[in-house]
């Protein structure tokens, strides 16, 4: 479904120079799967999906999704997949049943098929209340429910959060993972990125820990806790980090 | 490009808009009040504009009696002014004064002096004993003998910058020169002639305008100004809401992932400006036709705008506001948020403006060159239009209409461009540290420049240039001119150049192109200055025609060329000097920088717009630009900067031999008169079949080179495969 092969970006940097945000991605994510990104800030987590997204152009590599490269097939790719980003991002002067129906329209949906399925989400999402009311005046919550309907709207078979839990309170949180859940029941591919353990713990089928644009384990968290001789993901994470800073001569921050 | 999502997009954008307060206030509702407050605001402010009186201090004035009557109590006497015109008197009140000025001072610290403390306007000096000697002037005339006296001074001290004394120092001259008219007639009374004798005739002024035509006059000078004001204000700020303010929402991150492609972005959101821009300035028109028909109506002069100048403004309209808008769009995505947004409106209102303002200037008409003047060249037309001017302007539409249209397109191109460059979209907002940014351009030097280090490159070329025109005094003879060439050449264009790529780069021969050039280049460069060159000289023909030259420039270009006895030396400084140092500046290190954009041709035209702006004569720059694409285009098929010296020395050389060598008709071998012609004006040209010969050669050769494989840059290869496959993609 999504493969990810040597993936590289890089960026120039006016403080840091040359920038290796990605140096050198591999992984593969199947349809009933929710893949985890774990890493620290400027691990290159959003990089990742920017890149599988089509919003940036991959420096080297390959990725595909569905089939379709993202780099030579952008306008196919784009059709494959929703994606939610770390902001809420709806339009302030719009209202929850426009910004759906306006995402609807640009993956082609119309008519009567386009009224069933936004119906559908908005049952399912428990949105109707929300249905007039306009982004300017909707709380973190709703935003992130319409964020979702409206990556959905098309029924992608892959669906890409970036860090999209982040801010959100506690319950909204806890209601946004129960939805990816039950996207990936659905069959779907789900690529999620956090730095919040317990959500990959909970949530996530494999897991790539990313740090400085590199992948340092994958697999299920079973086997990489087995491979690593570590009891948790916490200190499977520790572990991880500060064996590659050893190895790289980078002091730790703190 | 699927129209459906353009459509979508736009009418998303322009709900968006028309929920917007902010948006509404600017287009609806401003433009509906404003006017009618203007003029309001007119007639309130009419009665602190009324003329106010202005005091006048006359030293030592003629007494009344034998001369006419100058002053009558603290007025200047009726008899000076129109019958019934008592207004006039009272605006001059005068103060007179017998006491002689003081002689230790001059005679301006004096007035000076006198207007200062006792808040005088103008003060009149008359020399002493007036009377008597104007008497005494005319008694030569009266006993018909002997040569007249001089004439009298009489000094009139206005403080010219302050505009109370301006106007005073009018109305007294007036008044002066009327009582010396007065003064005239009784002279020659006296000696029995009538006043004819002295004004055999009077000017009489018939203007045949028609009133409608004053108004249509007026009004040319205020709509094109207004129409273009608020399209460029309309659509600056939606420009900035759609991509800023998207940046700011974090919406552009999701509009970029769906199907939609960034063309069809771009389009959706230009129509949604455009839209917008049109809509401002049509409803400031309205309301400024309401206002005018309501309320200047009143005035004398400037009736009701005509209703035919509405149509033409209206067709004017599309073309401008579709090149405002991408202008602002191009702008707007640059910054990240809406108050970064605001801050770009100043630069783009400094550079439209002069060019609305232009065609205000008097004597400024609508003609070839001024046709081809983005945005000046609409005002003018409109003028004309508006003014009744059909036929007269006919020949210009066309012009002025594909002007427009290929600024427009350009802008739209710019547009797109934004759009599709992730450190456009996704640039973060530095701090800026001149010490780090240094240190990062040395230290992540890359083998080649990158695109900011040649546009650096390029604007400091200029800026050193236009520095230096105003340090170095003119040449005054041949030593001067080879002074002044070596040291623009060698210190201006060729050493910042040379140090940045020694310095910024990390492979400076890559980057300069120093390399063999591949087999048959620098032949082929050659042959193609040869083959060019008539082709050339008509582009140079053409281009004076159209723009001539001042005839001192044009002089002293001739003298420059024909002075120097040594030919080989003029050689050296117009044609082997520029040919290596501004090669190496504007082929080698600006246009390898500017090749990272991954557009070779926009890298050619860039590079080759520095290359004819660094030339001194607009003329020049016009037709060094268009060398400068074929030079760069050399300089991407050879890979090699030698048949770019080759070509540029050849066809500099061919310049001036053609002038100085066989210029002169009359030493001009005969076969040489089949080829050539003296030209109408100075210099000469090649028949017109040798000319078509040359650009059918020059084609061939240019046919030739594109025919060669080239190096290209990364970004070059990566955007034809994009290119490649958004050719090959249909949505599905």
């Amino acid at each position: 479904m999504i493969h990810v092969r040597h993936l590289t970006k890089h960026y120039a940097d006016l403080k840091r120079g040359k920038i290796v945000a990605l140096g050198g991605v591999s992984f593969d994510a199947m349809p009933g799967q929710v893949y985890g990104l774990l890493g620290p800030n400027g691990a290159g987590k959003t990089t990742v999906l920017r890149i599988l997204s089509t919003i940036l152009r991959p420096s080297g590599g390959t990725a595909s999704i569905n089939g379709y490269e993202v780099l030579t097939q952008a306008s196919h790719v784009r059709h494959q997949i929703g994606f939610v980003s770390t902001n809420t991002a709806v339009y302030d002067r719009m209202t929850a049943w426009e910004m759906v129906e306006y995402f609807g329209r640009l993956y082609g949906l119309e008519g009567e098929t386009l009224r069933a399925r936004m119906e559908e989400i908005f049952d399912r999402l428990q949105m109707n209340e929300i249905r007039d009311m306009l982004g300017a005046k909707m709380s973190t919550g709703m935003k992130q429910k319409v964020s979702i309907a409206r990556a959905i709207v098309h029924d992608p078979p892959v669906l890409i959060f970036d860090e999209a839990t982040s801010g959100l309170d506690v319950l909204v949180a806890r209601a946004l993972l129960k939805s990816i859940a039950e996207l990936r029941d659905q069959g779907k591919c789900v690529i999620f990125s956090t730095h919040i353990m317990r959500e990959v713990e909970k949530l996530c089928d494999r897991i790539a820990i990313m740090h400085r644009g590199h992948v340092l384990a994958e697999g299920t968290l079973g086997e990489l806790c087995e491979t690593h001789a570590q009891p948790d993901l916490e200190e499977l994470f520790f572990h991880l980090i500060q064996d590659h800073d050893y190895r790289h001569a980078i002091v730790p921050a703190g | 490009m699927n129209w459906r999502n353009v459509k979508l997009i736009l009418a998303r954008e322009v709900r968006d808009q028309l929920r917007d307060r902010r948006t509404l206030f600017m287009i609806a509702i401003l433009p509906m009040v404003l006017y009618p407050l203007l003029g309001m605001s007119f007639f309130q402010v009419t009665q602190f504009l009324r003329e106010h009186p202005v005091r006048i201090l006359v030293v030592n004035p003629p007494p009344a009696g034998e001369l006419p009557p100058l002053i009558d109590g603290d007025r200047f006497s009726g008899t000076l002014f129109s019958p019934g015109d008592n207004r006039s008197a009272d605006l001059l009140r005068v103060t007179s004064q017998s006491a002689p000025q003081d002689a230790s001072r001059g005679a301006d610290a004096w007035a000076r002096q006198q207007m200062l403390e006792g808040g005088y306007d103008v003060v009149v000096s008359f020399p002493p004993e007036f009377a008597l000697r104007a008497k005494a002037a005319i008694e030569p005339l009266r006993q018909d003998s002997g040569r007249p006296e001089p004439e009298l001074d009489v000094s009139v001290y206005p403080n010219l910058a302050r505009d109370s004394s301006r106007t005073a120092y009018r109305r007294v001259s007036d008044v002066l020169l009327k009582w010396r008219d007065e003064l005239g007639r009784q002279n020659l009374e006296s000696r029995g002639l009538p006043i004819t004798a002295a004004k055999p005739f009077k000017i009489a002024t018939h203007d045949v305008a028609e009133k409608s035509q004053h108004r249509a006059a007026a009004w040319s000078k205020i709509l094109p100004l207004v129409l273009l004001l608020w399209a460029l204000t309309g659509a600056f700020y939606p420009a900035i809401d759609l991509c800023a303010g998207e940046k700011e929402r974090g919406t552009l991150e999701t509009l970029l992932s769906s199907p939609a492609e960034r063309l069809e972005i771009v389009w959706g959101k230009l129509l949604t400006v455009m839209l917008f821009s049109i809509a401002t300035a049509v409803l400031n028109l309205s309301s400024l036709a309401l206002t005018g028909t309501l309320v200047l109506s009143q005035l004398p002069n400037l009736g009701p705008p005509p209703t035919l100048a509405f149509l033409w403004l209206l067709v004017a309209l599309v073309p401008m506001s579709a090149l405002f808008s991408a202008l602002c769009l191009a702008l707007a995505v640059l910054a990240k948020s809406t108050k970064e947004g605001q801050y770009y409106l100043m630069p783009l209102v400094l550079v439209t403006m002069p060019l609305v303002v232009l065609p205000m200037s008097p004597g400024v008409e609508l003609n070839f060159g001024n046709s081809l003047i983005p945005v000046t060249g609409v005002v003018l037309l409109l003028r004309s239009l508006l003014e009744g001017e059909y036929l007269a302007v006919l020949p210009y539409v066309p012009l002025v209409i594909a002007v427009t249209v290929a600024c427009a397109l350009l802008a739209i191109r710019w547009a797109t461009n934004q759009f599709n460059s992730e450190s456009v979209l996704f640039r973060e907002s530095e701090r800026l540290d001149v010490s780090l940014w240094l240190r990062h351009l040395v230290r992540d030097r890359g083998p080649t420049p990158s695109f900011a280090e040649a546009m650096f490159c390029g604007f400091l070329i200029l800026l050193v240039k236009f520095f230096m025109s105003f340090a170095m005094r003119a040449p005054q003879s041949f030593a001067d001119f080879v002074s002044l060439v070596a040291i623009t050449q060698l210190i201006v264009i060729a050493l910042p150049a040379l140090l940045m790529a020694v310095f910024f780069t990390s492979r400076p021969t890559e980057t300069l192109l120093v390399k063999r050039a591949p087999f048959g280049m620098p032949m082929a460069a050659a042959l193609l200055a040869l083959a060019f060159h008539p082709t050339a000289n008509m582009l140079q023909a053409v281009v004076q025609w159209v723009y001539p030259l001042d005839d001192q420039v044009a002089k002293t270009i001739s003298q420059m060329v024909f002075q120097p006895d040594s030919i080989w030396m003029l050689l050296l400084v117009i044609a082997v000097l520029p040919a290596i140092c501004e090669e190496f500046a504007f082929r080698g290190f600006v246009l390898s920088g500017l090749r990272h954009m991954g557009h070779k041709w926009t890298a050619i035209l860039v590079s080759s717009l520095f290359f004819g702006a660094t030339h001194a004569l607009f003329q020049q720059s016009i037709v060094a630009s268009l060398v400068g694409v074929i030079l760069g285009y050399i300089a991407v098929q050879s890979g090699s900067i030698w048949p770019c010296i080759l070509f540029h020395a050849i066809h500099n050389s061919l310049a001036v031999l053609v002038q100085r060598v066989i210029g002169d008709a009359g030493q001009r071998p005969e076969w040489l008169q089949w080829i050539l012609r003296d030209a109408p004006t100075d210099g000469m040209l090649y028949h017109w079949p040798v000319v078509l010969a040359s650009a059918c050669v020059s084609t061939a050769i240019l046919y030739w080179f594109h025919r060669q494989p080239y190096a290209r840059t990364p970004e070059e290869s990566l955007q034809e495969a994009i290119d490649h496959q958004s050719a090959h993609w249909m949505p599905g």
